[in-house]
This record gives structure tokens, C-alpha cells and sequence, in this order.
């Protein structure tokens, strides 16, 4: 399988800028997080890549094909996105015209999901529950064995046993398959361990796309007496400053080659994804 | 192998630190398999990668090996490897911070020695 790529991507609605000149490479046989506020422009990437929705500028492949209207490109992926929660349609209804619209969609598998989510697949959607509605879009996006498959806030409404059986699924049929997922979600940090790579999106462009581990290695919180940590982080990029009094807390990432000098007029701390979040994406008051 | 993960260090660190631990306490012997990536990426939620990543290091080590086919394996003599390079990490992991906390609540080092010497464990 070849990587998919993202060249020069916007969108725009009408006036609005919803992504402007994305540049990005999923490669094949790794699990992303794909993460970014509310109204960030994650459903609207997604569903670019996946051709349910056009681009207004730029060209999105997967390898040298295009992908709009490439049937040969598209049988490669799935995106499973967030339902309408006044659907009327029953669940195994959904199932059904799913598995006529994703070539590879295995059956049997799907059955065992339903039975280990305990869905009622004879209810409407519109009369399940916001979690059950979830697992209605896990289900419809892991059966569909597609090679690349996008999930939209799979987790939302889920409480937090069902999260972990869903985590559980994922890493499964991940070992068992290599398939390629993109999962977007708000729940950071429990789902962090399991992105080999995470992509922020932040106004309009992303931001960071980078290897967890390494991305989370190199970032630091850093607190003491505000000159002493002026002194030890100058020069490094910072964000989230915060005083208190003659106190200061800053969270840095490093660059190669850069440290922060152990003393003990410093605190460092390590930082977990959702605090690093919340660093770059949040707004400095 | 079957502790929490904490934020606090990476992912790999801590599956390495988890399997040596497990070696020392006789939990997996010499010559026995260890946890496949797979199982330990199920069972705590992980990315096989990074597993995958914890495992190298031990490999690197000399600690485990793999039997092609088979799995990895912890080596004979993992034992006092791991021993060996946790006492010349002892000074750097342990004794720095409790010198570091000591200093900033102005413990002399007199006063330091004396609490070792006199805690009853030692």
C-alpha cells in the first residue's frame, strides 16, 4: 500500500477558511491521532481525504492517483463518520448498505463487534444512545477492512469501559492487519499511548505531526522563580506562560541539542499530550 | 507485567523498566519467553511500536534475545546484567534528588549520613 497524500490542501465555505495549504503524508501501517479544538477543521480534513466532501484548492492521492472519483483509490478507504442523531434508519440497515459500499467488508467480523458492544441492531439510530451511536460507527469502520480507515470522534458518548474494549478492538485488529487508522478524538490523553504519530490541527493548519513518544520526550513543564526559568528556557520555544506572584511556569518544547540545566532552584516536569495541547492550542490570557 | 503506566516517563521506558522488574523478582526466569508486543500493546493500551521500542532496549542490553519464530527470550546472566547497571545508575536515579531535596531544606550532609545509618532496614 502507498502513502496518501495531502498537497497544498484548502478548503474554504464560502468566506470561511476552514484548512489552508495542508501539507501532509499518512503512510501506510500506522495508527494517528488526529487532534484539534472544536470547529478546527478535523471532520472537514477527514472527509476531504476520504472524497465525501471536495477540495477548494489543492490535490489529495494516494500514492500518484488522485483519489476524487477514483473508484481504484477509494476501495482503499473507509471514513466513518459521526451519524445524524435523528437517523430513522435501523441499525442493521446501516450495517447492510455498508457492507455493499466497502468492498472488503467482513461480515462475520461485524458480527462479533455487535455482540461484544452488545448493540440492538433492530432500534432506529435515532433511538440509541450518543455512546451506542459510537459504537455504531466503530463497528461499520473496523468491519469495513478497508486499508486506510478515518474515524471521527469514534469514542464521543462512550463511557469509559466501552472506550477501553474499543482501544482493545483497535490494537488487535491493528497487530493483526497493519491496516492504516486515523482516529480523532477529544479524550487525549487515554488514547495517546496508542497513536504512533499525532497530528494537532490549530487555525487552520497543522501544527505538529510527529511520533508521540518523541513528541512528548522533548517536551517539558518547567516552574521555579520567574527569572530563574527566564534564564534556564531562553531561546526555546515556550508556551503557556504563567505567574503567580514571583512564581513562573512555562511549558517548552526543545530542540535538538537543547536542555534544561538541572538545578535546584527548578522544577521539571514531564508533560502528558492533553497538557502540551492545551499549551500550544490554547489561547495565552 | 501488570502495573498502571504513569505520564511521567515514556511509554517504552516504563515496558523495559516493567520486564526487568519482572526478571529480578522471579516473576519471568532466564530462558523463559517474555510478552509478546502484541500482548503487551492489548494489554496496556499501547501502540505495538512502542513496545516493540521497550523491548529493543533490553535487546540492545544483552538482556533478551529472540528465537526466530518463536519470540523473545530473557538471556542467562539477565539477572545480574540488570543488577549491575541499576547500581551504576543508584547514584544518578536516587541520590541526586534526595541531595537536591536535602540542599533546599538546608539537611546537612552530616545529618544525611546520620538518618541512613540509623534507619533500622539497612
Amino acid at each position: 500500500m502507498e502513502s496518501i497524500f495531502c498537497k497544498n490542501v484548502s478548503k474554504k465555505y464560502k468566506k470561511k477558511i476552514v484548512l489552508e495549504d495542508v501539507n501532509l503524508e499518512l503512510e501506510p501501517g500506522k495508527i494517528y491521532g488526529l487532534i484539534g479544538r472544536n470547529g478546527a477543521g478535523k471532520t472537514t480534513l477527514l472527509s476531504m481525504i476520504a472524497a465525501h466532501a471536495p477540495v477548494t484548492e489543492g490535490l489529495i492521492c494516494l500514492g500518484e492517483e488522485e483519489i476524487w472519483e477514483n473508484p481504484n483509490a477509494l476501495e482503499h478507504i473507509c471514513f466513518s463518520r459521526q451519524l445524524n442523531p435523528s437517523m430513522i434508519m435501523v441499525v442493521k440497515d446501516y450495517f447492510k448498505l455498508a457492507s455493499m459500499y466497502y468492498p472488503h467488508w467482513d461480515e462475520n467480523y461485524a458480527k462479533q463487534l455487535i455482540e461484544k458492544f452488545e448493540l440492538e441492531t433492530s432500534k432506529p439510530v435515532s433511538k440509541l444512545s450518543k455512546g451506542m451511536q459510537s459504537m455504531v460507527t466503530i463497528v461499520a469502520a473496523l468491519a469495513s477492512k478497508a486499508d486506510y480507515t478515518f474515524m471521527d470522534e469514534p469514542v464521543s458518548g462512550l463511557d469509559v469501559i466501552s472506550r477501553d474494549l474499543f482501544y482493545k478492538l483497535l490494537i488487535d485488529e491493528y497487530a493483526e492487519t497493519g491496516r492504516t487508522f486515523v482516529i480523532s478524538t477529544h479524550i487525549i490523553d487515554e488514547a495517546s499511548d496508542i497513536f504512533e504519530e499525532v497530528i494537532v490541527l490549530n487555525q487552520n493548519q497543522i501544527v505538529i505531526k510527529e511520533n508521540t513518544q518523541e513528541l512528548l520526550e522533548r517536551a517539558v513543564f518547567v516552574s521555579g522563580k520567574a527569572e530563574e526559568v527566564d534564564k534556564a528556557v531562553k531561546g526555546m520555544n515556550c508556551y503557556h506562560a504563567e505567574t503567580i506572584g514571583r512564581s513562573k511556569s512555562v511549558t517548552v518544547l526543545l530542540e535538538e541539542g537543547q536542555r534544561i540545566e538541572d538545578s535546584s532552584e527548578l522544577t521539571t516536569r514531564a508533560v502528558t499530550l492533553q497538557n502540551l495541547f492545551v499549551a500550544l492550542c490554547g489561547k495565552e490570557d | 507485567m501488570s502495573q498502571f503506566l504513569s505520564q511521567e516517563k515514556s511509554i517504552y521506558l516504563q515496558i523495559s523498566e516493567m520486564i526487568e522488574n519482572d526478571i529480578l523478582r522471579d516473576i519471568i526466569l532466564e530462558e523463559e519467553r517474555v510478552p509478546s508486543t502484541n500482548e503487551m500493546a492489548k494489554l496496556y493500551s499501547i501502540n505495538p511500536a512502542t513496545a516493540a521500542k521497550g523491548i529493543n532496549i533490553l535487546v540492545d542490553e544483552g538482556i533478551v534475545y529472540k528465537k526466530r519464530g518463536i519470540g523473545m527470550f530473557v538471556s542467562t546472566g539477565a539477572k545480574e546484567t540488570i543488577k549491575k547497571r541499576r547500581k551504576a545508575e543508584f547514584y544518578d536515579h536516587y541520590i541526586r534528588s534526595i541531595i537536591k531535596e536535602a540542599e533546599s531544606l538546608e539537611i546537612s550532609k552530616e545529618e544525611l549520613v546520620t538518618m541512613i545509618l540509623e534507619n533500622e532496614d539497612c
